[in-house]
C-alpha cells in the first residue's frame, strides 16, 4: 500500500552524475566554480557559476571621481593589471581631447610589454601545475617576481601599480632602469631554451595537452574569442597591429600563430608572444632615451574634473585578449556609465562550457588555465 | 599603498572589546593539575607550529602574492607550511582579500568542516575593514564578525615578505598558546550566526552541528546559546535526513 500522495522520484540512469568542481579546488583558476555532469569521467555537461567574486565594478566606479577610479580599475583582472589603467586613461583622454606626450606613450608601451611577460609566465606555469609539472610553475612564478621587481622601481608597486594618469604616467623612468630591464630581457630569453627542455618539448606535456579542448576557427570567432587563444586557431589577429593604439604603429614585431587550436597551441602561442615582447621592450630601450619631453600633459585639478560630455570605446590588447572600455561622461566630475569588455567573460563561461564536454573529468583545469581564463574579471 | 602592518593577536582582541560591547571575552587559559601536562602540552604545541596546512582556497585579490611566498623566491615551506586541498586535512583558513556574500557562505561551511585546532588569517585590507570596496553592495566588511580571525596582514596587497611575517606570528602565538581563537567560534557561537543571519537571512544553516560540537570540547559558555540559535533550532531541518531538509529548504524559497 502507497500513500495517496505517493509519487516515485525520478533518478538520473545510475552512471551519470552531477559534481560540484569547484571553487575551493587547486584545479581552478581562482574563486571560481563547475557544475559538471559525468559519465564515468567523460563530461556530459558542464555549468559554469560565477559570481564568487563579483564586488559591482561598474557601480562602484559611478560613485567616484575619475581620477579616484585609476586606483579601482586594475582589481579588475589581478594577474595582469596594467592594461587596465592604460585602457581607463585612453578613455578619458578620448573623451576630454588629451594630447598624451610621446615619452608617455613609450613609457606605456614598455609597461604593457613588461605586464604581458608577466601574465604569460603566470600562465603557462599554471598550466604546467594541471599537469603535475610543478618545477615549470615554480620557475615560472620566480622568473615573474623579476619583472615585479622592475614594476616596483618604476611605480612603487609589486602588482598594482596606480602609475598611469589620465595624460601621462606619473613619475619618469628612473635612472639606470633600461639597463636592468636589458639584462633582465636577457636573463628571460636565456632561460626560454630551459623552459623548452622542462616544459614545451616535454612529452608528458605534449600528450597531455595536445587534441584537447579543440576549436576550429569559425567557432572562435562565433564565441568571441579573442587574443592568444584565437591567434591558436591559426587567425593573425591583434589590436595592437589591427587596430594600433599608443606608438605600437612605430613597433616592429610579429604575430605569432598556431594551427591547431587545442591546449597545446594556445600555450606555444604564448611562449612565442613571449619572444615578441622581448623584441618590443628591446626597441623600447633603444627608443626611449633619444625621445625627450615631459611625461604626462598638464589636467585641471583632478579632484574637480569636469570631463566633458562625450562617450569612447577605447581597447587594448591585454595578455588574455581584447580588453576595451565604454565610458560615458555627461559633463560631471565622476563617469556617468563605464562598462568593461574583458576578454576572460567570452574564454570562462561559454567557450569554456562548451570545450569542456566531450572531454575528461581531469582536463578540465587545463582547458581553462590553457584559455588563461580570469575569474576576478568574469565577475567583475 | 603597499605599507604592511602585522596586527597581533592582542591588538585585535582590545579592538573587539571596543567595538562589539556585547561579545564577552572569555579567559581560555585552564589551569592543568599535573606538572607534566604542562611540559607535554608544549611540546605538541611546538610540533603543531612547525607543521601547518594551509588551506588552498583563493578568495580575493590578495592571493597574487601567494604563488611568489610559497615558490622558489620566498618559500613558505622552509617554515613547515605547505597548501593542502581539503578543509579536512587544513589548519589555516587564508582569507585572501574581499569576500563576498557569495563567498562568505562557502568560507563558513568550510571553516566549519576543518578540524580543530584551526587559525584563521586574514590578508588584505579588504578583510579588515572593506578596504577599496567600503560602499559595494556586494561584500562582507569585516571579516571578525563572521569568523574569529587569528591573525590580520593588512595591506593592499600584503607583500610576501609581510605574509611570511604574519605567519610567523601565528607560529610564536601557537607556540606560547595564545592561539585560540577558534574556541571563541563555539564560547560566542550566538554572536557569530547572529551577524550570519543578518546576512543570509533567517533560514541560513550549515549541515555542521556547531553546538554539540561546542558540548563535546566542553566549550558551552552563556555566550554560546542564545536567541539566534533558538531561531536556528527553531527553523533547522533535522540533520539526519539530508534528503528531507533540501526538499524543505526548496519548498521554504
Ligand atoms: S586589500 Fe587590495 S589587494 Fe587585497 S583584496 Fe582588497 S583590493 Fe585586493
Amino acid at each position: 500500500m502507497r500513500p495517496e500522495n505517493y509519487e516515485a522520484r525520478k533518478h538520473p540512469p545510475s552512471n551519470e552524475f552531477e559534481l560540484n568542481f569547484g571553487p575551493n579546488h587547486p584545479g581552478i583558476e581562482g574563486n571560481y566554480a563547475f557544475k559538471v555532469k559525468l559519465n564515468g569521467d567523460e563530461v556530459l555537461e558542464a555549468k559554469a557559476d560565477a559570481g564568487y567574486l563579483h564586488r559591482g565594478f561598474e557601480k562602484l566606479m559611478e560613485g567616484r571621481l575619475w581620477i579616484q577610479n585609476i586606483a579601482l580599475v586594475p582589481r579588475i583582472c589581478v594577474p595582469d593589471p596594467v592594461p587596465m589603467e592604460v585602457c581607463y586613461s585612453l578613455a578619458i583622454e578620448e573623451i576630454a581631447g588629451l594630447e598624451v606626450p610621446e615619452r608617455a606613450q613609450w613609457i606605456r608601451v614598455m609597461q604593457l610589454e613588461m605586464s604581458r611577460l608577466a601574465a604569460h609566465l603566470f600562465a603557462f606555469g599554471g598550466h604546467a601545475a594541471t599537469c603535475g609539472m610543478y618545477t615549470t610553475m615554480f620557475w615560472g612564478v620566480a622568473d615573474r617576481d623579476l619583472i615585479l621587481d622592475r614594476f616596483e622601481e618604476l611605480t612603487g608597486g609589486r602588482v598594482y601599480s596606480i602609475y598611469n594618469i589620465p595624460g601621462g604616467v606619473r613619475r619618469d623612468v628612473p635612472t639606470g632602469f633600461l639597463e636592468r630591464l636589458g639584462s633582465l630581457l636577457d636573463y628571460l630569453e636565456s632561460r626560454l631554451p630551459d623552459y623548452d627542455n622542462l616544459f614545451f618539448t616535454n612529452q608528458i606535456f605534449i600528450r597531455r595537452a595536445r587534441d584537447v579542448g579543440v576549436m576550429s576557427q569559425e567557432q572562435a570567432l562565433k564565441w568571441g574569442v579573442t587574443g592568444p587563444n584565437l591567434r591558436a586557431t591559426g587567425l593573425a589577429f591583434d589590436v595592437r597591429r589591427d587596430d594600433p593604439y599608443l606608438v605600437y604603429d612605430q613597433i616592429d614585431f610579429d604575430i605569432p600563430t598556431e594551427p591547431g587550436g587545442d591546449c597545446l597551441s594556445r600555450n606555444l602561442v604564448r611562449r612565442s608572444e613571449l619572444l615578441q615582447s622581448i623584441r618590443i621592450l628591446r626597441q623600447v630601450i633603444e627608443r626611449l632615451p633619444s625621445i625627450k619631453g615631459p611625461i604626462r600633459c598638464p589636467i585641471p585639478n583632478p579632484l574637480a574634473w569636469n570631463v566633458p560630455v562625450g562617450e569612447s570605446y577605447p581597447r587594448v590588447e591585454s595578455s588574455k585578449g581584447e580588453l576595451a572600455y565604454y565610458v560615458v561622461s555627461n559633463g560631471g566630475d565622476k563617469p556617468y556609465r563605464v562598462h568593461v569588455r574583458g576578454p576572460s567573460s567570452m574564454h570562462a563561461v561559454q567557450v569554456l562550457e562548451k570545450l569542456a564536454v566531450g572531454s575528461r573529468l581531469e582536463d578540465i583545469a587545463q582547458i581553462m588555465f590553457s584559455l588563461d581564463a580570469c575569474p576576478p574579471e568574469v565577475d567583475r | 599603498m603597499s605599507k604592511n602592518k602585522t596586527l597581533t593577536k592582542k591588538d585585535q582582541m582590545q579592538q573587539d572589546k571596543a567595538q562589539d560591547g556585547q561579545q564577552m571575552l572569555v579567559d581560555f587559559t585552564r589551569p592543568r593539575t599535573n606538572p607534566m601536562a604542562n611540559v607535554f602540552d608544549g611540546l605538541v604545541r611546538f610540533c603543531q607550529s612547525r607543521s601547518m596546512f594551509m588551506l588552498h582556497y583563493c578568495t580575493g585579490c590578495g592571493a597574487i602574492e601567494l604563488p611568489p611566498a610559497m615558490t622558489s623566491r620566498f618559500d613558505m615551506e622552509r617554515l613547515g607550511i605547505q597548501p593542502m586541498v581539503t578543509p579536512r586535512q587544513a589548519d589555516i583558513l587564508l582569507i585572501t582579500g574581499y569576500v563576498s556574500v557569495k563567498t562568505l557562505k562557502r568560507i563558513i561551511l568550510t571553516y566549519e568542516q576543518m578540524a580543530a585546532p584551526k587559525y584563521v588569517i586574514g590578508i588584505c585590507s579588504c578583510t579588515v575593514n572593506g578596504g577599496m570596496y567600503w560602499q559595494s553592495y556586494a561584500t562582507a566588511k569585516v571579516l571578525r564578525e563572521y569568523l574569529p580571525v587569528d591573525i590580520y596582514i593588512a595591506g593592499c596587497m600584503p607583500r610576501p615578505e609581510a605574509i611570511i611575517e604574519g605567519l610567523q606570528v601565528l607560529m610564536d602565538d601557537i607556540k606560547t598558546g595564545r592561539a585560540e581563537n577558534w574556541k571563541r567560534y563555539f564560547q560566542n557561537y550566538d554572536y557569530y550566526l547572529g551577524n550570519q543571519q543578518k546576512l543570509f537571512g533567517d533560514h541560513w544553516q550549515t549541515p555542521t552541528d556547531i553546538i554539540s560540537e561546542a558540548r563535546h570540547y566542553d566549550l558551552i559558555t552563556e555566550n554560546t546559546l542564545g536567541k539566534h540559535t533558538a531561531l536556528l533550532e527553531k527553523h533547522q531541518a533535522p540533520l539526519q535526513a539530508l534528503e528531507m531538509t533540501l526538499q524543505q529548504n526548496r519548498e521554504r524559497v
